[in-house]
């Protein structure tokens, strides 16, 4: 079988800096393969340990997303495929056209899986964007997934409910992060990551159009946590009558 | 006159939405639609014209189906803008929808306005660092996050049917298992007692559980608690991938207070937390705090707040 995973070069939200005029300084920020991205390359390896087959790690990015195709390739993916393009100039629904074109030139796949979303965006949109696209079936938020030669059979969690649902393949599945605990790549595996093929294909050979996206970025201001912080001390008994009058005075709970 | 649909399979989404749609109508001069797919609720308020599609074996429980006749519906009556409830299956009712109008798509807005011809919406990204405001012309998508806008009641006017005929479905359902906890009821908790890896047992999620009760509310955790140890359903994970929640208290229990899990308790009116090590992060976002043994302050909070109902 073969697998295709998107992956994406996320900023590291945890390492984020904020300037002083209260603008996030997204230039230059620390970025790394998305966090949830990584229990979905485990997922696939998982299904190509049990199944057989090639797994193709697939990211849209500059030069520098390259390191999150290293990442996946670390982890055990086979081959990666780096999509040149700006992502400061696409919105959910550029990117997928971008994915879905590079699906199609690199395929056939049997199965596409993709995370939940990504860590820094945190949007859930391209990866039904890309099965919609693709004109596949597409099942969301799996948390349980069994393929077979011809199905994929999978459990959804939903937010009051858990749903099984089965399609043919090809498919494209989104993950949520419980699924698995993602494998740490050994040194050896990172140091052969770099030796792993990584075709890169630009928008004029998949023969996507520059047009301009829909969704327009018109400002971003950090958030400030505008929290008391105020820290009360003694004995536990004196420490929890402090917080119990603090919780009454805001009448957050009964007097 | 420009229309902006809401749209939720959830009737409780469904009435926050159409809260979210009178707004940009007002601020587009429009009117505010409520479109059902495959059935009409009548739990599902309406402040004017309701729209329900009909087609052969039509149900909103399939959102590719769903975003099927809500695109064959939209292609003709042309609204301005669809809202959908961000839920899990509603995103993908959105995300589909966009591609085939070949319109832009906003997901998760917790506020929603119309500018122009243009839909300007609020989100929060880098798990909650920052507000980042988009904007998208007409015609567009957007998802409305769960719990943003107030619940719309009201009885509406006309009920008008539209039969958009068949509709495609590729994935079936099989079978659906009801979750034993909801995350409705953690969404609607104004107290949240919530125990994170300060917890050393599975047991002693007991004693965190009472204090919840005896706060009148519900117990919640952080991610590990429920993803990597299974002490607690996944439906009880509050943060950026788990449930988003606003109580007007909220209490940390032995959470460190990494970034995604302040994603989701950051709108909770009271945050308090409880932790032994005085550089949690945790403390940085909250009102009141204790640096203390868990295992000692719970037990503690119990003895006040018993000694104070009597």
């Amino acid at each position: 079988m073969r697998f295709a995973v998107c992956v994406k070069h996320a900023v590291d939200e945890s390492e984020l800096k904020i300037d002083p005029s209260g603008k996030p300084r997204l230039e230059g920020a620390q970025a790394k393969m998305g966090t949830f991205d990584k229990n979905a390359v485990e997922e696939v390896l998982r299904l190509r340990t049990a199944l057989g087959g090639e797994v193709v790690a697939i990211t849209v990015g500059k030069a520098e997303a390259r390191k999150s195709l290293k990442e996946a390739l670390a982890m055990g993916a086979d081959k990666g495929v780096h999509i040149l393009a700006d992502p400061g100039a696409l919105d959910p629904s550029r990117t997928s056209e971008l994915l879905a074109a590079a699906i199609t030139k690199t395929g056939p796949f049997d199965l596409v899986i993709c995370s939940e979303g990504s860590s820094d965006i945190y949007s859930g949109l391209v990866p039904p964007m890309v099965a919609e696209r693709l004109g596949i079936p597409y099942i969301g938020y799996a948390r349980k997934l069994e393929v077979a030669a011809r199905t994929v059979k999978a459990e959804r969690s939903l937010e009051e409910s858990l749903e099984s649902v089965e399609s043919s393949l090809p498919s494209v599945v989104s993950v949520v992060s419980e699924i698995n605990e993602p494998r740490y790549p050994t040194l050896i595996q990172i140091m052969q990551a770099s030796k792993k093929p990584v075709e890169e294909l630009t928008r004029q050979q998949l023969g996507v159009g520059d047009v301009q996206a829909s969704v327009r970025i018109v400002s971003m201001t950090a958030q400030a946590m505008n929290r008391k912080r105020i820290v009360f001390e003694g004995s536990p008994d004196e420490a929890a009558s402090k917080l119990v009058d603090a919780f009454a005075s805001e009448g957050v709970i009964p007097k | 006159m420009s229309e902006v649909w809401a749209f939720s399979e959830s009737v409780t989404i469904a009435n926050e939405v159409v809260s979210a749609a009178k707004e940009i109508a007002v601020a587009c001069s429009g009117q505010a639609v409520v479109v059902e797919v495959g059935r009409a609720r009548s739990s599902v308020s309406s402040p004017g014209k309701k729209l329900v599609i009909k087609g052969p074996g039509l149900t909103d429980e399939s959102p590719e189906m769903t975003a099927g006749a809500l695109y064959l519906a939209a292609r003709e009556a042309k609204p301005a803008v669809v809202l959908v409830g961000a839920t899990r299956n509603g995103k993908e009712v959105a995300s589909r929808l966009a591609v085939k109008l070949g319109s832009g798509c906003l997901p998760d807005l917790s506020k929603v306005s119309a500018e122009g011809e243009a839909l300007v919406g609020e989100r929060g990204e880098y798990a909650g660092k920052v507000m980042t405001k988009l904007s998208s012309p007409f015609p567009c998508v957007a998802a409305i996050k769960t719990g943003a806008y107030p619940t719309f009641s009201g009885t509406g006017g006309e009920i008008l049917e539209k039969d958009v005929g068949a509709v495609a479905r590729s994935s079936q359902i099989v079978a659906v298992t009801k979750k034993e906890v909801s995350t409705v009821d953690l969404r609607a908790a104004k107290v949240i007692v919530s125990a994170g890896r300060g917890v050393k047992k599975k047991e002693d999620l007991e004693m965190v559980g009472a204090l919840a009760k005896a706060l009148g509310g519900a117990l919640g955790c952080s991610r590990p608690l429920a993803s990597d140890l299974g002490w607690l359903p996944e439906e009880c994970h509050i943060g950026l991938t788990g449930v988003n929640v606003k109580p007007e208290l909220y209490l940390a229990v032995g959470i460190s207070g990494q970034l995604q899990h302040v994603a989701g308790i950051k709108d909770s009116k009271v945050i308090a937390a409880i932790n032994s090590d005085k550089d949690a992060p945790i403390f940085q976002a909250a009102d009141y705090g204790v640096v203390g043994d868990l295992y000692q302050l719970v037990p503690a909070i119990q003895r006040v707040l018993s000694s104070r109902h009597h």
